[in-house]
């Protein structure tokens, strides 16, 4: 049943509002360009609006949200011509890197990675594939459980967890040429 | 973190340091314009329910102000005092890494990242000897601290914490005055700190240097 517009209006300040940020930052990580991202996060509010009556209060706002953007961000690159070398839906092409290139980060890779900016590690994320840089957003970034984001991919929960750890090892594998380039590893 | 399965030592650090990004700073005030404009903020209750929200309203008035009422009583200006043990905390959470933090080349780039944050606080003051490294906002008892991470001589790290004046005390103690400036001096372990006031912003700096080098550091501030 349609919502009248003062009720949309309440529904979608009260419940939806508070995880703009959450969306905006998100969008920001996934697209490599700014004002794409930008527009993104625009057009999943304006979509969360549209469909606010079919949103039902007491759910998860923000995993809602986060399916919504996901769909949006599909849509983009699908009608995108240029952007399909840049798409890979089958996150299965890439290789996972050899166990020892992704252990590299010797002996304390924790004080290596917390020595990487905020930018450094959201540029090393967007050198992964499209599936598994989405995976880690909302699996790692956006504490989502591997249920909650195997539904927002449309994915097996298994497929969640490989791309995870493949994930994890994949970015590790891309900070490594800066970490040796800062002489932070041999 | 994420614990829906056991990982390895490995992944849990890679997960952690995702995990951070959560809290990275964004300004979503252009956001938040192009969709108010979009969308209306919705208009006042209809008034079936002015009685309800009326009387909830005025329960809710007469609890602040009694609440507000009791705090100015126990506090001093509404002002929180500023402890040289947080202060220190504050300095190894960014020498240390474990607060998410923005990577940044200058003072300029620093107040650029924080810009919405700042806006009560004003601008941090540039500091031309030192180079900038990180920044972030803290928070002591609701009061917002911008916290900037400089690499003095030496490559010794130094904090420069900056707040609004209202917002928070200088910790009592031993006091230098320099250049017409009151420094307060507070230590921590091996940490020295110096506190001022200077242009409406409390300012601490926070470093492994004798106090006579932050109160030069200081010295150089331009505001």
């Amino acid at each position: 049943m349609a919502l009248s517009p003062t009720i949309a209006n309440e529904r979608f300040y009260k419940l939806i509002w508070p995880y703009r940020a959450d969306v905006l930052r998100v969008a920001r990580m996934l697209c490599r360009d700014q004002t794409e991202a930008d527009d993104l996060a625009q057009e999943t509010l304006l979509k969360a609006f549209a469909a606010i009556e079919r949103f039902e209060p007491g759910t998860d706002a923000r995993a809602w949200l986060l399916r919504i953007l996901r769909n949006a961000r599909i849509d983009r690159i699908r009608s995108a011509a240029r952007e399909s070398s840049n798409v890979s839906l089958d996150a299965g092409d890439f290789e996972l890197p050899s166990p020892e290139a992704a252990d590299e980060l010797g002996d304390d890779p924790e004080q290596i990675l917390n020595a990487f900016s905020d930018a450094q590690i959201i540029q090393a994320l967007q050198e992964l594939p499209e599936e598994i840089r989405m995976t880690l957003l909302l699996v790692d970034v956006q504490q989502l459980d591997h249920k909650e984001a195997a539904g927002i991919l449309d994915v097996p929960v298994g497929t969640i967890k490989s791309r995870t750890h493949r994930g994890r090892a994949m970015l590790r594998q891309a900070l490594l040429p800066r970490a040796r380039e800062l002489r932070w590893v041999r | 973190m994420n614990s829906d399965n056991p990982q390895s030592p490995l992944d849990e650090a890679t997960a952690r340091r995702l995990a951070r990004l959560r809290a990275m700073p964004i300004d979503t005030s252009r956001l938040e314009r192009m969709i108010e404009s979009q969308i209306a903020r919705p208009a006042s209750s209809p008034a079936r329910h002015w009685r309800l929200r009326t009387w909830r309203a005025v329960a809710a008035s007469l609890f602040v102000f009694i609440l507000a009422g009791v705090v100015m009583w126990s506090l001093s200006g509404g002002s929180v005092q500023a402890s040289p043990d947080v202060m220190a905390r504050f300095h190894d959470d960014l020498v240390s890494g474990k607060v998410a933090a923005i990577q940044v080349n200058n003072i300029a780039d620093a107040n650029t990242a924080l810009a919405t944050e700042l806006r009560k606080i004003g601008e941090i003051p540039d500091v031309p000897t030192e180079h900038a490294m990180l920044c972030c906002m803290r928070t002591i008892d609701n009061k917002r601290v911008a916290c900037v991470l400089l690499r003095s001589e030496g490559n010794v790290p130094v904090t420069m914490a900056v707040a609004q004046a209202s917002d928070l005390r200088m910790a009592h103690g031993e006091k230098q005055v320099v250049g017409g400036v009151t420094y307060h001096i507070q230590r921590s372990g091996n940490l020295n700190m110096v506190m001022c006031e200077r242009s409406g912003r409390w300012i601490c700096l926070i470093g492994a240097l004798s106090t006579d080098k932050l109160i030069s550091i200081a010295g150089a501030m331009e505001l």
